[in-house]
């Protein structure tokens, strides 16, 4: 009961992906925002949501040292068993980080073809297999259209899907159809993109593609108190 | 120790096993006329090294305790501390580090960059000491300074920078260019004792100027006023040092020297750049924590009129009593003064002072502010800090890592058992890594310590210098039992064996707690066990946790709640629900799936990238799983939570899969159920065990 209800929280689950998986494999996924404003907390949370399912997700920071990143998860973890006030959480918290690794790197030590290298080091001695991907604090500002296709073959090869979260700038002024000008070059190799948006004392999570055209969602917030999505 | 502290230097030595540090120290000792003559560590003579004063020290060929020794060169005091270079002494090079105000890097200029360089090199960056790197053994065949210092930018982070160049190398080794000076030197005599400066052979005449300018360049990125006088190419000798110095000192470049001590090649010359470049006590700032206040951070100042603090950094038993190394960090420490020891409190008089030199003393009256020396007949533990009357300063306490693994050892009889714990006794205050204590399940005297080396060094210690013959164990993991459900239990005993008979009955449930190893609670109501016989009954549920039902291993995380039972006027008594007690918890315990559980041990491999694979891999294969990968450049570090069980003789695996590139550190994490496969050989061995001692 206490994972489902929990599974049922995902953000984007609440924007009307009804599926178990919102990405397929080889999917790209990606939340926008201004530094400060919490992608990563939306990252966390949906790395939970596979986490729960006993999905085996990798968690890559290229910003955030390993306690950090870890902390990261505690928090939101916390938050959500508090929301619900779920207590004797121990043993499912137990569950879930076994199915979680994660990496760091420095930015300019990441490439694909270390990440590869990695992987295949993973998998091929049965170590880790990932299901889902977060890479965190991507650098989206010079071409990166060669390197996420070469990701996305990757990601198809070991059907897995992955989540970036994409720093926009205040200064930038995003293109007509809303994206920022980081990731025109490569819209179309995404198939979700999120972005938070403050307005006023209010941060909005909205989506900018990939919300199926029928859907009548909520409007969803996050709560800057606790990082987690509420709709 | 008349001399202002200006002309103070106190270095460490520190590097990789074999890299010649103490052959370095030994031939410094002999160029300060310390020493009168030359003994190798591994030497023909049988005399080895004059540091490594301890005998199994010389038999090994390693340097296990830092001696501490004094010299003089060119009118500067230099305190040098040998510093063990095996990854499982690093307390020692820790503590080294600690008092020092620099250091020696020595690395080999054929091995280079080596596993435990890194280890050195990151304690030295914890405690910020400024170092001189000294490329040693280029005599050697396959020496390449040039790949070194390449090493120390890429593998170390370090600008390192060439100060000299070779003139020859491996077999053809004849001396170094300064690149300062831009001049030949050759040492000659039996031991290199005298030094030739002669003009650059014209071969080598444009490759020094290219160097030079290489280390202008460096330099003057900390320097303005090198800076300008490059641009005019007027740069002086003394500029270019004044700005290396700078600029070491700030930790901002490392300069590189080369030689080979083995050959008396360089030595003087890396004791010159101690002096030139490495920085004098008050260039240092210190801390001290004010115990008063709430360990708020005080400067401490280099002034001999000031109150004392004074650190022992290291403790050796001598012959004639205990002798404890001291820093001097404010104030001045004289024979005759009383002092304050600021852990215990207690007031100290200091009877005689000393400076040692290896294994020798020479009596002195004083130790000021900024030197190191050697209180003799003390009574205090390492890390203990010295005040003046009135002060309660402490030195920041010591990065000390919690020791890795135990060792079970029983003496061979009762003379060896008093030496042993005499010997015991002293380690474990020589040395804080290594601990001791008696296994409340076993009776045993377990050790433990950093390593398997490091164990094994003290077990031969105790051989040798204590006369304890002490026989070790194999590595043993502490399981424990523990329930994993609510199971209810009604028991009577009943006995009754003509006269007075035993009757009771306990009735209640037991069901698993998290956080507490046992709790008792009593919910009998109207008297159905009289009020008397509870404190039986919790000593009876209690005395069955020392040795669980399913495995004998000890029993925790139960609760054990009583509800109901039953006495008899005549037979019920203490013992009697002791033993009904006993009689409920076998019940309850055998439905209440008992597990065993293991401890979980958080290791954390640090290793080049190139064998990350390598060791996730080992990890994986010793039941453990990854918890994340740190990628820092060529160095990754690995974290993982790994059973006890399995770690036994990883250091050895990691060394054989890496090269010996990698180094792992392990920490107890939690109890974690052991999986019912393991479980299922552990109930085998249990059952084989058993019948053997049948």
């Amino acid at each position: 009961m206490l994972k489902k209800e929990l599974i049922f929280r995902n953000p984007l689950r609440l924007m009307g992906h009804e599926t178990e998986n919102i990405l397929q494999p080889g999917g790209f996924g990606a939340v926008l925002a201004r530094a400060g404003l919490g992608k990563t907390a939306i990252l966390v949370q949906l790395a939970l949501d596979g986490l729960l399912r006993s999905r085996n997700v990798l968690h890559i920071s290229l910003d955030d040292s390993v306690k950090k990143v870890c902390l990261w998860y505690e928090e939101v973890f916390r938050n959500i068993a508090d929301q619900y006030n779920l207590s004797q959480t121990d043993q499912l918290w137990e569950s879930i980080v076994s199915h979680r690794l994660i990496m760091t790197f420095k930015v300019d030590g990441f490439s694909v073809p270390k990440l590869e290298e990695r992987l295949t080091d993973l998998i091929e001695q049965k170590i880790f297999l990932p299901q889902a991907i977060l890479i965190d604090g991507l650098p989206f500002d010079k071409d990166m259209r060669e390197s996420l296709a070469e990701l996305k073959k990757l990601a198809e090869s070991h059907s897995m899907h992955v989540w970036f979260t994409v720093r926009t700038h205040r200064h930038e002024e995003p293109c007509p159809n809303g994206m920022p000008v980081s990731l025109l070059n490569v819209t179309d190799l995404f198939d979700i993109i999120i972005q938070l948006q403050p307005e006023g004392k209010e941060i909005h999570v909205k989506a900018l593609k990939g919300v199926p055209a029928a859907c009548d969602y909520p409007e969803l917030l996050l709560d800057p108190s606790t990082m987690l999505v509420k709709g | 120790m008349e001399k202002t502290s200006e002309k103070v230097r106190n270095i460490g030595i520190s590097a990789h096993i074999d890299s010649g540090k103490t052959t370095l120290t030994e031939r410094i000792l002999f160029y300060t006329k310390r020493i009168h003559a030359i003994h190798d560590v591994k030497g023909k003579d049988g005399v080895g090294a004059t540091m490594d004063s301890m005998e199994l020290e010389r038999e090994r060929g390693i340097t296990i305790a830092s001696a501490a020794t004094y010299c003089e060169w060119q009118g500067h005091e230099i305190n040098i501390i040998d510093t063990p270079g095996h990854v499982d002494f690093t307390i020692e090079v820790e503590r080294a580090l600690k008092v020092l105000d620099g250091a020696i890097l020595v690395l080999c200029s054929v091995g280079g960059v080596q596993s435990q360089s890194i280890t050195v090199d990151q304690q030295m960056k914890r405690y910020k000491v400024p170092c001189l790197g000294f490329i040693n053994k280029c005599d050697r065949s396959g020496a390449n300074p040039s790949r070194v210092i390449d090493q120390l930018k890429n593998k170390l982070g370090h600008n390192a920078v060439a100060m000299q160049m070779p003139i020859g190398l491996e077999a053809d080794f004849e001396g170094v260019v300064d690149l300062v000076a831009m001049k030949a030197v050759y040492f000659d005599g039996i031991n290199g004792e005298t030094v030739r400066v002669e003009d650059i052979p014209e071969s080598l005449l444009s490759e020094a100027i290219e160097k030079r300018e290489e280390l202008i360049d460096v330099a003057s990125m900390f320097s303005d006023e090198l800076m300008e006088a490059a641009l005019e190419d007027k740069v002086t000798d003394e500029l270019l040092i004044s700005a290396v110095r700078k600029a070491t000192i700030a930790r901002k470049i490392t300069p590189v020297f080369i030689g080979s001590a083995y050959k008396n090649k360089g030595v003087q010359l890396i004791l010159d750049a101690v002096t030139n470049f490495l920085p004098c006590p008050s260039e240092i700032e210190n801390h001290a924590l004010d115990m008063n206040n709430n360990e708020a951070e005080v400067i401490l100042s280099n002034d001999s009129q000031k109150p004392l603090v004074a650190y022992a950094f290291k403790i050796e038993e001598g012959q004639f009593g205990q002798l404890t190394y001291v820093r001097v960090y404010q104030g001045t420490l004289a024979k005759g003064d009383t002092i304050f020891n600021v852990r215990t409190g207690k007031k100290v008089k200091v009877g005689r002072l000393v400076r040692m030199h290896a294994n020798q003393m020479e009596d002195i009256g004083k130790i000021s502010a900024g030197y190191i020396g050697t209180l003799f007949g003390i009574d205090c533990a390492s890390g203990d800090t010295f005040v003046s009357r009135g002060f309660n300063l402490a030195m920041t306490s010591m990065f000390i890592p919690e020791p890795v693994i135990s060792l079970a050892i029983i003496p061979k009889d009762s003379t060896a058992e008093v030496n042993m714990s005499k010997a015991l006794n002293r380690f474990s205050k020589e040395d804080p890594t290594f601990r001791t204590y008696v296994s409340e399940e076993t009776g045993d005297t377990i050790i433990s310590g950093m390593g398997e080396l490091h164990l094994e060094v003290y077990v031969e210690r105790m051989r040798r210098e204590y006369n304890a013959e002490v026989t070790t164990g194999t590595p043993t993991v502490s399981y424990r039992e523990t329930i994993t459900r609510l199971a209810e239990f009604n028991y009577t005993h009943r006995k009754q064996t003509g006269g007075a008979g035993q009757f009771g009955r306990v009735a209640g449930y037991m069901e698993p707690v998290i956080e507490d190893e046992f709790v008792f609670e009593n919910k009998v109501t109207g008297g159905s066990i009289p009020t008397q016989f509870i404190s039986a009954c919790e000593k009876g549920f209690r005395n069955c946790l020392a040795k669980g039902p399913k495995m004998q291993f000890p029993v925790t995380g139960i609760k054990v709640v009583i509800n109901d039972g039953q006495s008899h006027s005549v037979d019920s008594s203490e013992m009697a629900f002791q033993a009904a007690a006993r009689g409920a918890f076998l019940e309850g315990y055998a439905k209440a799936k008992p597990v065993i559980h293991e401890p979980i041990m958080k290791v954390v491999v640090e290793t080049p990238t190139e064998y990350q694979g390598a060791a996730m891999g080992s990890l994986n294969q010793r039941r453990g799983i990854i918890v994340a990968a740190q990628d820092e450049g060529s160095i990754c570090v690995i974290e993982a939570q790994v059973p006890l069980a399995e770690m036994f003789g990883y250091s050895t695996v990691l060394r054989s899969l890496t090269q010996g590139k990698a180094q792992f550190t392990m920490e107890f994490f939690t109890y974690k159920q052991v999986p019912s496969s393991i479980s299922e050989e552990l109930v085998k061995k249990a059952a084989e065990e058993k019948k053997n001692v049948a």
